[in-house]
């Protein structure tokens, strides 16, 4: 398992975001350092990952260390970093595109949605053994995206206004031409024709150009989590990657049949959770019974409680416990933060001081 | 002068015909000023859409045109009449650019704060050589060394808005720009003391005077930040109404520093930055003093320039360009020395020190009204200064714009 985080990079004046992430890599590639970091495609973003982990307490410090020596040099730059789905005042015609020739092709394609595509994501890898396993697991999951949309939801405000959703990054990716599910099929070699056939219409050019909720990986032999957006701590992004990995272990030995039926209440869910958040309803595909999703998710940690148990993961899987409990998600947080102040760089402030870890 | 009577006009005719405007018209010092800012106005926007040069530009070139050296509408006479609109614009800059720095990052970043005593002393230190191998006298010399230091505020806050930038290369100029403003400051008002040969040979004197200045400044400057705050906080954020009473404050915090003998310079920066650290709330986040303040950021540049006597600027060609750029090497030297250590790569910090070439034609309208009484001081300092001053007029904000634009932090399409 593994985790790829999109962090915003704003100033100290006005707490909007800054232009900053070529002089923030040349400072950290300077020094030693622990993860990798790497520019996206703005120049108020950067990307953050890690090695491949199996356990919490070994990712978690990996998240501490590198976000430290973010900060660190973001610190010498006068530079503020957090997480959040989405910075909730900047203006995209502001954006600048980070000077690489992917960027720019991304950039010319897409116009204003690619500069609207400044939004940050969490990006969770899932190792696999099989092509079959992971195409597997990749639609077994699809249920469970609600949970995560909901558990990570931290872009309730966007362009300075409240916009009622838990997570508005989402509709941000939404409007791409290949956002969305991964088409139903389960044999990896089916899934290497239809890529195949992709390519050769020229709809794409390699997986990156598939901007799935859930897409398969197979540089990495994984399968990836894209739906989540940035949480506001790394100890949080570690919960969601260890959601995922006991999940996927459930799901892979229990093993049950799937049909494209799973789909059917899939863009209900899905919408639900971002809107909603945590009390959103989502709609069990199988059963047909609804639920809040809260509900939904204390249901799972229980059926998980075996396997979470053989990956140490219990103590790990706290801090959502906490969520759904009644302490809200980041997005909750957000709106009491924002509350308390009515002062949108006053949140984004609060949102950088709660990446350091002073909460 | 104002023509102070009609004499065109033979009196019986005045008397019969007393419904007729009288000639040639009575302009007051306020009309002066509206044509001025209308003139500036039209100037900065064929600059720009024409020329494709930054508005300020336009600004200086109509203060110019209207000056005494061309058309002399802005006359000396009319320009000591609008000192005081000087002092107030100069005041809201300051202000203005006060709320834009954060002295928390020299702790954060020690070598920033290095950068910022390197790159101020060696322009001190190689303007001050080079007049003193041009054969000035000492005293003119350190006068304009000191002026030499500074960066003009005006400028960088003027294209930074433009231009909406935002980025490192910004930041710092920014940074550097409102500590050399206070070196600039208290660099001077110590010249100045001992100019009047106050401290009679007193070290005691000498060293308590730069404490006066600074920690009375500082002191004054967050009275004022205390009283601003919960007022300012209760009026609607973002609404006119607080816009205004910070001007009034601007206003009051000018005068109160000029009566206490303190840097008013000074006091308007720490009051802009104490304001925005006393913010913990960030409510001021963007206070700044909309079209009000740019009526007075206008007739800034247009008088300051207007004051400037382009006939001293030919004649000392020769100073003023060696002047720039013994200016430009010692702030070169500083920030690319600094630069690596403090974290940002060689090329960029070489577009700091361009940035930093704006120089301030408002901080030598001042010290020429203090040093007025000498007329000799004056008259010498002005033949430093004004060429070098005109040349960085035009060349300054081009220099700083490239600058900015080049490390890709405008957001202003080109």
């Amino acid at each position: 398992m593994g985790v790829e985080l999109e962090l915003q990079l704003f100033n100290t004046r006005d707490c909007d975001l800054t232009p900053v992430a070529s002089d923030l890599l040349d400072l950290i590639e300077r020094q030693p350092h622990e993860g990798d970091v790497k520019p996206e495609i703005t120049q108020s973003m950067l990307e953050v990952s890690t090695k491949i982990h199996h356990r919490h307490d070994t990712l978690v410090a990996e998240l501490r260390a590198v976000r430290d020596t973010v900060v660190a040099s973001a610190d010498r730059l006068n530079v503020l970093v957090s997480g959040g789905g989405a910075h909730p005042f900047q203006h995209w015609s502001e954006r600048r595109i980070f000077d690489k020739p992917r960027f720019h092709h991304v950039s010319a394609l897409y116009g204003y949605l690619a500069k609207q595509f400044t939004v940050f994501g969490q990006h969770i890898h899932i190792g696999c053994e099989n092509g079959d396993d992971a195409l597997y697991l990749l639609h077994a999951m699809s249920r469970y995206v609600p949970h995560f949309i909901a558990l990570a939801a931290s872009s309730p405000y966007l362009q300075g206004v409240d916009t009622a959703f838990d997570s508005s990054r989402y509709n941000a990716i939404l409007a791409f031409p290949l956002s969305g599910r991964a088409p139903f099929m389960l044999r990896w070699d089916a899934f290497v024709d239809y890529f195949e056939g992709m390519r050769k219409l020229g709809v794409v050019e390699s997986i990156k150009d598939l901007y799935w909720d859930i897409r398969p990986k197979p540089e990495f032999g994984t399968v990836e989590v894209r739906v989540c957006d940035t949480p506001l701590t790394v100890e949080t992004a570690a919960s969601l990657a260890i959601y995922a990995q006991v999940l996927a272990r459930h799901l892979l030995s229990e093993r049950r049949p799937l049909t494209e039926e799973i789909y059917l209440p899939y863009g209900y869910n899905r919408f639900h959770a971002c809107r909603f958040g945590l009390d959103g309803e989502l709609i069990d595909p199988v059963t047909g019974t609804r639920r809040p999703i809260a509900e939904d998710i204390a249901r799972t940690l229980e059926a998980l409680s075996e396997h979470a148990q053989a990956l140490e993961a219990h103590d790990a899987l706290e801090p959502i416990r906490r969520m759904i409990e009644g302490a809200g998600n980041d997005a909750f947080w957000m709106r009491s933060t924002y509350h308390a102040s009515r002062s949108l760089p006053d949140l984004v402030f609060r949102q950088s001081q709660r990446w350091r870890g002073r909460h | 002068m104002h023509a102070s009577a009609s004499h065109t006009r033979a009196p019986e005719t005045v008397e019969t015909l007393f419904f007729l405007p009288s000639w040639p018209p009575q302009i007051g010092t306020l009309t002066i000023a509206a044509l001025t800012l209308l003139v500036a106005l039209i100037a900065g926007e064929v600059v720009q859409r024409v020329l494709k040069l930054p508005r300020l530009i336009g600004w200086v070139l109509a203060g110019v045109v209207l000056g005494p050296s061309v058309t002399g509408l802005l006359d000396a006479g009319a320009i000591v009449d609008l000192r005081f609109v000087l002092h107030v614009a100069a005041g809201l800059v300051l202000f203005e650019f006060g709320q834009r720095i954060d002295l928390g990052w020299l702790y954060r970043n020690p070598w920033l704060a290095g950068a910022s005593v390197l790159e101020a002393s060696l322009a001190f230190i190689a303007v001050f050589t080079l007049l003193i191998l041009l054969g000035v006298p000492s005293v003119v010399a350190a006068f304009a060394a000191a002026i030499g230091m500074a960066t003009s505020p005006a400028t960088v806050l003027t294209l930074t808005r433009d231009l909406r930038a935002s980025g490192q290369v910004t930041q710092r100029i920014e940074l550097l720009t409102a500590l050399d403003c206070a070196y600039a400051f208290i660099t001077i008002g110590m010249l100045l003391a001992w100019f009047h040969a106050e401290y009679h040979g007193d070290w005691l004197l000498m060293a308590a005077h730069p404490i006066y200045l600074i920690l009375g400044s500082t002191l004054l400057a967050l009275f004022f930040a205390g009283l601003a705050r919960p007022l300012l906080t209760r009026l609607d954020a973002w609404g006119d109404i607080q816009r205004l009473c910070a001007f009034a404050l601007v206003l009051i915090a000018v005068a109160a520093g000029e009566w206490l003998n303190l840097s008013s310079a000074l006091v308007l920066l720490g009051f802009g930055a104490s304001l925005r650290a006393l913010d913990d709330r960030r409510r001021f986040v963007s206070l700044d003093f909309g079209p009000l303040g740019q009526i007075f950021l206008v007739l800034l540049f247009a008088l300051s320039a207007a004051a400037l006597d382009l006939s001293i600027a030919v004649a000392g060609a020769v100073t003023g360009l060696g002047l720039v750029a013994a200016r430009y090497v010692g702030k070169y030297a500083g920030v690319l020395l600094t630069s690596r250590a403090s974290g940002l790569s060689t090329r960029k910090g070489s577009l700091v020190a361009l940035g930093l070439m704006p120089m301030s034609a408002v901080a030598l309208v001042f010290v020429h009204e203090t040093v007025a009484v000498f007329p000799a001081l004056g008259q010498a300092l002005l033949g430093v200064l004004v060429p070098a001053l005109v040349v960085l007029e035009m060349a300054g904000p081009l220099l700083a714009r490239f600058a900015i634009v080049r490390a890709g932090e405008s957001t202003v399409p080109a």
